[in-house]
């Protein structure tokens, strides 16, 4: 199996705080990687900082961010689920019409045969197809981050990158999210990289995992993962 | 009507200007940058004054002017300010620059006219075809740039880039936008830009779900504002915009309440 992500002496901060210092880590291809730790501890520096190295950006962040090291990341394809989309809520576009935004290769406007049946098909992996037409707007919060990883789906990505995708959902729908990424990732062997705060599903859906904690990264397999990664969440989740 | 040269210069030209103002709209309403059009045509007002002040035609006095606005406001992107803060300086700044110009060029009031209220019976086939020429650079850099520009006005998030190229990105609409602004304030003047750039777009919003049909429906309310609008100027001798506008008001209205029933 060939390496897709490899970190090497990677040190991260802003001004004079080091979020990260002189870390390392390699992630092999068509893996699942959850990447856990508190607020704080360079969860999202990181992925952009991966993400920044794929879309060929020299120069990282303003002039406060200060990074070092090599990253090397094996992606012809990849899509990124961010935090926060801020889209107001009279947002017009259909959840089809919102996937078929991600299609931004060609000059063509209009949709060719294989990419409406990516959006079809896009939209039956998320179980969004009864849904196609409802206004983004009028969709619930489970709906509309499942039209987000569709919206990155039809980009045919190696990998995926998803930033605390179920924040603002309950645990029911956090894990029926989960288990449709899972079932995605599986069927068609890509990496997935997802930042979570919440544990209670790594052990059993995921495949390995990086905890971000006092500037260090630890990773291993989601089996191994510590207990100390896992508490460390749950009470957070609790003080939120 | 049509017999005269002066109306079908006008129906071509306004036909033009809506259907730019259309396909523009329905990206600057999706962005909601509502108000930076109308600061653009506020700028694109002291441009005017600036050409009638040294003698250039004033729809080039808006074009050189908006452009150098939109190159600005996008420098000023990343910056730390408020962008409505920034554009409300602007603003102040265009319009007291456009009442000095008309004043050191010794301006007719109804030139000025002209440009604030905008004067499309008076369209000349100069006017007509400088004016084509720019809706086809308008159109060119949309087709080209099409998936892009939707998604920076739909799903910013979406748009993975890296700084620089999205910096160009946004300059690049900006210099859309400021083109629309100044070809749409050949019809409807610049004091009145929300009735073509984004009133035809919100009303649109209510009705369809993807941007094609955004587009579609929006370039329909303008048609059918402008052409409305200037059979009735031409029957009863009042001012086009004053019709176009109220049209499209009405229009939004008339959708806003459809949308709640």
């Amino acid at each position: 199996m060939s390496v897709q992500i490899v970190v090497k002496n990677f040190t991260a901060a802003f001004g004079d705080r080091v979020i990260l210092r002189d870390v390392s880590f390699k992630i092999e291809e068509h893996r699942f990687t959850v990447i856990v730790g508190e607020n704080g501890t360079g969860k999202t520096t990181l992925i952009k900082a991966l993400i920044q190295e794929v879309i060929g950006q020299k120069h990282p962040g303003h002039e406060n961010k200060k990074q070092k090291g090599t990253i090397e990341v094996n992606s012809k394809s990849l899509a990124y689920v961010p935090q926060f989309r801020d889209l107001g809520d009279d947002y017009p576009l259909t959840i089809r019409s919102f996937i078929a935004l991600g299609l931004k290769s060609g000059l063509r406007p209009w949709l060719n045969t294989h990419e409406k049946s990516a959006i079809d098909q896009a939209l039956k992996q998320v179980d969004l197809a009864d849904l196609a037409d409802l206004r983004l707007s009028d969709a619930s919060g489970g709906q509309k981050q499942r039209a987000y990883i569709a919206q990155a789906l039809v980009q045919e990505p190696d990998l995926l990158i998803l930033d605390e995708p179920t924040a603002a959902l309950d645990a029911n729908h956090a894990l029926a999210l989960v288990k449709s990424v899972r079932a995605l990732q599986q069927s068609r062997q890509i990496g997935v990289l997802w930042i979570s705060h919440d544990t209670s599903w790594v052990k059993e859906y995921a495949d390995g995992y990086l905890w971000l904690h006092d500037g260090q990264i630890q990773g291993g397999q989601a089996a191994d993962l510590p207990d100390a990664a896992a508490s460390q969440h749950r009470q957070e989740v609790n003080h939120v | 009507m049509f017999d005269q040269v002066f109306m079908q210069n006008a129906f071509i030209a306004g036909t033009v200007i809506s259907i730019v103002a259309g396909i523009v709209g329905t990206f600057v309403v999706a962005r909601s940058y509502n108000f930076l059009s109308h600061s653009l045509s506020e700028i694109a007002f002291a441009g005017a004054a600036f050409g009638f002040f040294i003698g250039w035609p004033p729809l080039l006095g808006m074009v050189i002017f908006t452009i150098l606005a939109a190159l600005s406001i996008g420098g000023l992107e990343n910056a730390k300010v408020r962008q409505d803060n920034v554009t409300s300086a602007v603003s102040a700044f265009a319009i007291a620059l456009g009442i000095l110009f008309l004043a050191l060029g010794h301006t007719a009031n109804s030139a000025a006219t002209g440009i604030l209220f905008g004067s499309v019976l008076g369209i000349s086939h100069t006017d007509l075809l400088i004016l084509a020429g720019m809706a086809l650079g308008v159109f060119i850099v949309i087709f080209l740039f099409y998936k892009p520009l939707r998604l920076l006005a739909f799903d910013e998030a979406g748009l993975l880039l890296s700084r620089g190229k999205k910096t160009w990105l946004k300059i690049l609409f900006l210099v859309v936008m400021a083109l629309s602004v100044a070809i749409s304030s050949q019809l409807v003047g610049s004091l009145l830009i929300f009735v073509l750039v984004t009133l035809p777009a919100a009303s649109a919003r209510y009705y369809q779900g993807s941007v094609g049909r955004l587009m579609t429906l929006s370039v329909f309310f303008a048609l059918f504002g402008t052409w409305t609008g200037l059979v009735l100027a031409y029957v009863t001798n009042l001012p086009t915009s004053a019709f176009i506008a109220g049209i499209e008001v009405l229009i939004y209205l008339l959708s806003i309440w459809l949308a709640k029933e």
